[in-house]
């Protein structure tokens, strides 16, 4: 088995199970941080979004394999210290949440899509986000990433 | 905005518990143990180091019960919710006498959208209590009148001296209140007192959800976990043949194969535990890798000439030449037909819809000689233990449940299977284990809502008022409501037939269960009709709903509807929408209106057609008669996610079987709506009937919106939608 290394949240890491492995489990299991979720595990639903050198990626088709000298971040790591990501505080201050299932993967989803569309429009949003979420709260996740682009400008 | 509070998630005292309150619409401390080692079921604890735990007595799966609790008894309590400690409240029911667990005097279950309406009385009597308790104590301690004493902040103040206590210092201290308070009754706080109840309240884990907190069931781990992967049985009511146990013990990490067998035997009656094999290893990966490699023998053969083609074919069949199971009927509708001036008729169908329950089904299981400990998502605290027991045979009394925060429920969740599974390989195996479902799993085995094709009939008279209405169901489930529901009895002259076709589908309690869909089939059917009578639909409604003042419903929980609520809710809706005002070409507004349980909701959904096929849904606007909304901030968001729970259910709902094995089994063959297609403009607004007491909301939005939605389209397109999902059918 080959020895992986990458980094984690700032932490260097290293693997060497089984490299067919998704970086998902690793994650969860090895690593013991479960705000990424599992959802679907063939790459639908978004849930186990996480950023690899600051883009998105759906970490329950990514192998191990493909993860050595990556700079990882999970939802665990995207505040600085007690300082929340500005979409974090959006979703705390429109109440995004309603099952809460969803939204680590949804708020990844929105930081790395905010660093790409700064100034996004209700037709950028429909076709940069499709994290899906049971609960429906689509028209507040939709809020939220309108008011955190705002925070994020005037930051 | 960087010291949000991180007091809502999960934890346990550091200090020790000094005050224990428990749940009750009388609550007394007089039975309870001052150090918790009692049989005292805590509703409020209280630590000698000042932490307030509020032990929320409901699971919640997003509808929101974590919050509304602790505000319910932050607002009597006066306390700040965000400084409040949430934890589960353990199983406060008895066992009866076959030896199960049954709910105290506060059902513990998440469903029929009764959460709020069930804690509304005792949590606010127990924190009610609470407060009275410490107000006494203060009054000893500075030797003064209790009449002299406010409560605010956490502290008792003293009006007169200006002194304050916090509650922390007065815990020692409420055993000494006057034996009159000790003995429970106290009163909670009137509608005008209440600070929060009332009022937009956040939710209390707002910071831990987005924080990636592990707070729900997949998220627990246990020292010494072993992890579980079941292969299944993929045809409907089928049985395990043979496997290769060799070479699954062969694989990497794999420590034990374990057949799990199909509960109960009967194959006559639905299954509670699915047959399949069990593969235990040390890893998760470990033992889904090895799963998904087992070579497993099936025999299929029970329900091998069924699937859904077929069974839409029976159903046709059966509204023709079917046996009626049942029927409801009143005055004479034949004659109302025979009389008609018009009669409008239709024939309405919509499939199986799944779960797809965002978090799959999970439990951790430790199974002991002499006790068993659960960690799962669950939708009732009673009916976890229950499941444990049956699994385990252990007493009621031996099961110790720790119900985390679901990632949804709809229902599925309330099934016992995946805690029974759990916990029959942590027997087996001797040590705890962790069993985790895959999409797949989750999908294939749901308990679906049912399917259901409908016949409709209508007569008219020559005024266009609606005189006789007859409907004839046959479903795969036991769909009766719409065969039950108003216009029946509305109009006297009425028949409602139902027939159940038999198969082998799974089927189970789906969100706002019948309501979800004879909410479409009536509210839709009757906006046909009144395109018949040449009116308006919301001018037909309203006349509709004047023909009576109240009507008490046959159909659980035998609500008694005022129809004057109803004309209400249509007239303001139809106002707040701008109901009936000239809409560009290929635009088109629908309403519709509808009782689900104890809530009653109307929307109008305006659409654009895109094209032939499809179409954009750019406004809801809604009104909803919750009762006492508690928290309308909660409020809304469910009558939000109801919606986009319709739009997508009446868009794409569609669980397909073939061949006896269901083939829609993950996001990629079952499609689920993204933002791209939710509506980016909602408006809620919540009724005030004066009602004092909450009623009904989570399951409540959605009924209404799919007729709504397809009244709309017809409107912008002329197409009626008889036939669910619409993708397929536009």
């Amino acid at each position: 088995m080959a020895n992986i290394t990458f980094n984690v949240n700032g932490n260097s890491r290293t693997f060497d199970g089984d490299d067919e492995m998704p970086l998902l489990w690793f994650l969860r299991e090895d690593a013991g941080l479960k705000g990424t979720k599992f959802g679907c595990g063939i790459g639908q639903c978004g849930a186990c979004t996480v950023h690899i050198d600051g883009e998105a990626i759906r970490s329950c088709s990514l192998p191990m394999s493909a993860v050595g000298g990556a700079h990882i971040t999970t939802i665990e790591g995207l505040s600085d210290g007690d300082r929340l990501h500005a979409v974090q505080e959006a979703w705390i201050e429109e109440d995004v949440a309603q099952c809460g299932y969803c939204q680590a993967g949804q708020i990844m989803a929105a930081a790395a899509f905010l660093k790409d569309v700064p100034n996004p429009t209700d037709e950028d949003i429909n076709s940069g986000i499709d994290n899906l979420c049971r609960c429906g709260s689509y028209y507040r996740i939709r809020k939220a990433i309108k008011s955190a682009a705002k925070k994020l400008q005037n930051a | 905005m960087n010291n949000l509070s991180r007091r809502g998630f999960l934890k346990s005292a550091a200090g020790t518990t000094a005050l224990v309150i428990s749940i009750s619409t009388t609550p007394s401390i007089l039975a309870a143990d001052a150090d918790n080692s009692g049989n005292v079921t805590p509703c409020l604890r209280f630590t000698d180091d000042g932490e307030i735990f509020v032990c929320v007595p409901i699971p919640d799966m997003g509808q929101g019960m974590i919050t509304t609790a602790t505000q319910i008894i932050a607002d009597e309590l006066d306390i700040d919710p965000d400084n409040a400690n949430i934890e589960m409240m353990a199983f406060q029911g008895h066992v009866n006498a076959d030896g199960r667990a049954d709910e105290g005097p506060m059902p513990q279950g998440a469903g029929g959208s009764l959460s709020t309406m069930t804690v509304w009385g005792p949590l606010r009597h127990t924190a009610a209590y609470a407060r009275e308790l410490f107000i006494h104590a203060a009054a000893i301690e500075w030797g003064t009148s209790h009449r002299n004493l406010i409560t605010k902040d956490g502290a008792v103040y003293n009006k007169k001296s200006k002194a304050s206590l916090p509650y922390k210092d007065l815990v020692a201290g409420t055993r000494r209140a006057d034996y009159a308070v000790l003995r429970g009754n106290a009163t909670p706080k009137t509608a005008k007192e209440r600070t929060r109840v009332g009022k937009d309240q956040r939710n209390v884990q707002s910071h831990a959800i987005v924080t990636g907190e592990p707070i729900f069931g997949i998220d627990s781990d246990i020292p010494d976990m072993k992890h579980a992967v079941i292969r299944r049985c993929p045809h409907l009511n089928g049985s395990l043949v043979s496997y290769d146990r060799d070479s699954l013990l062969a694989m990497p990490g794999v420590t034990h194969v374990v057949e799990v067998a199909r509960r109960p035997d009967d194959l006559s009656r639905p299954w509670t535990v699915q047959t399949g094999v069990a593969i235990v290893a040390d890893t998760f990966w470990q033992a889904k890798k090895a799963a998904a490699a087992a070579e497993i023998q099936w025999d299929g053969s029970r329900s091998a000439d069924e699937s859904s083609t077929v069974l839409k074919a029976r159903m046709a069949d059966h509204l023709e030449n079917g046996e009626v199971a049942d029927s409801r009927q009143g005055g004479d509708v034949d004659k109302a037909m025979a009389d008609a001036d018009q009669i409008v008729e239709a024939t309405y169908y919509h499939p199986h819809w799944a779960h797809a329950c965002i978090e799959p089904h999970n439990c951790v299981a430790d199974v002991k000689e002499d006790g068993a400990e659960i960690w799962t998502s669950h939708q009732s605290i009673t009916e976890s233990i229950n499941s444990a027991a049956a699994a385990t045979g252990l007493p009621i009394h031996k099961i110790k449940s720790n119900v985390m925060r679901c990632g949804t429920g709809f229902g599925r969740k309330y099934a016992p299977d995946f805690i029974m599974e759990a916990c029959l390989l942590s027997k087996e195996v001797g040590a705890p284990v962790k069993v985790t479902w895959t999409r797949e799993d989750e999908m294939e085995q749901d308990h679906v809502n049912p399917s259901g094709m409908y016949r409709m009939r209508a007569s008219l008279d020559e005024k266009g008022t609606l005189t006789g209405w007859h409907v004839r169901t046959a479903a795969d489930g036991w769909i009766r409501n719409a065969a039950m529901e108003p216009p029946m009895g509305l109009v006297d002259n009425y028949k409602g037939e139902w027939g159940y076709i038999e198969n082998n589908v799974r089927r189970g309690p789906w969100r706002g269960p019948q309501h979800n869909t004879a909410g479409w089939v009536i509210q839709g059917f009757l906006d046909e009709v009144a395109q018949a009578a040449g009116k308006d639909p919301l001018d037909f409604l309203l006349d509709l709903y004047s023909l009576k003042e109240t009507q008490k419903l046959d159909t659980w929980p035998y609500p008694l509807l005022e129809y004057e609520r109803f004309r209400k809710m249509l007239r303001t809706v139809a106002k707040d929408a701008k109901y009936g005002r000239r809409m560009p070409d290929g635009w088109g507004q629908g309403i519709a209106i509808y009782h689900t349980f104890s809530g009653t909701c109307a929307h109008v959904v305006e659409v654009e057609m895109l094209g032939d096929k499809d179409y954009r849904v750019h406004k809801v606007t809604s009104v909803i008669d919750c009762g006492l909304a508690v928290n309308p901030l909660g409020v809304r968001a469910q009558v939000e996610g109801g919606i986009n729970d319709g739009l997508c259910a009446a868009k794409y709902g569609n669980f397909r079987f073939e061949n006896g094995v269901p083939v829609t089994n993950n996001f990629n063959t079952y499609r689920k709506m993204r933002i791209g297609e939710a509506p980016a403009d909602i408006s809620v607004r919540i009724m005030d009937f004066g009602d004092e007491d909450p009623r009904g909301t989570g399951e409540v939005a959605l009924p209404p919106l799919i007729p709504a939605l397809t009244n709309a389209i017809f409107a912008a397109s002329g197409k009626r939608i008889r036939t669910l999902p619409i993708a397929e059918n536009l």
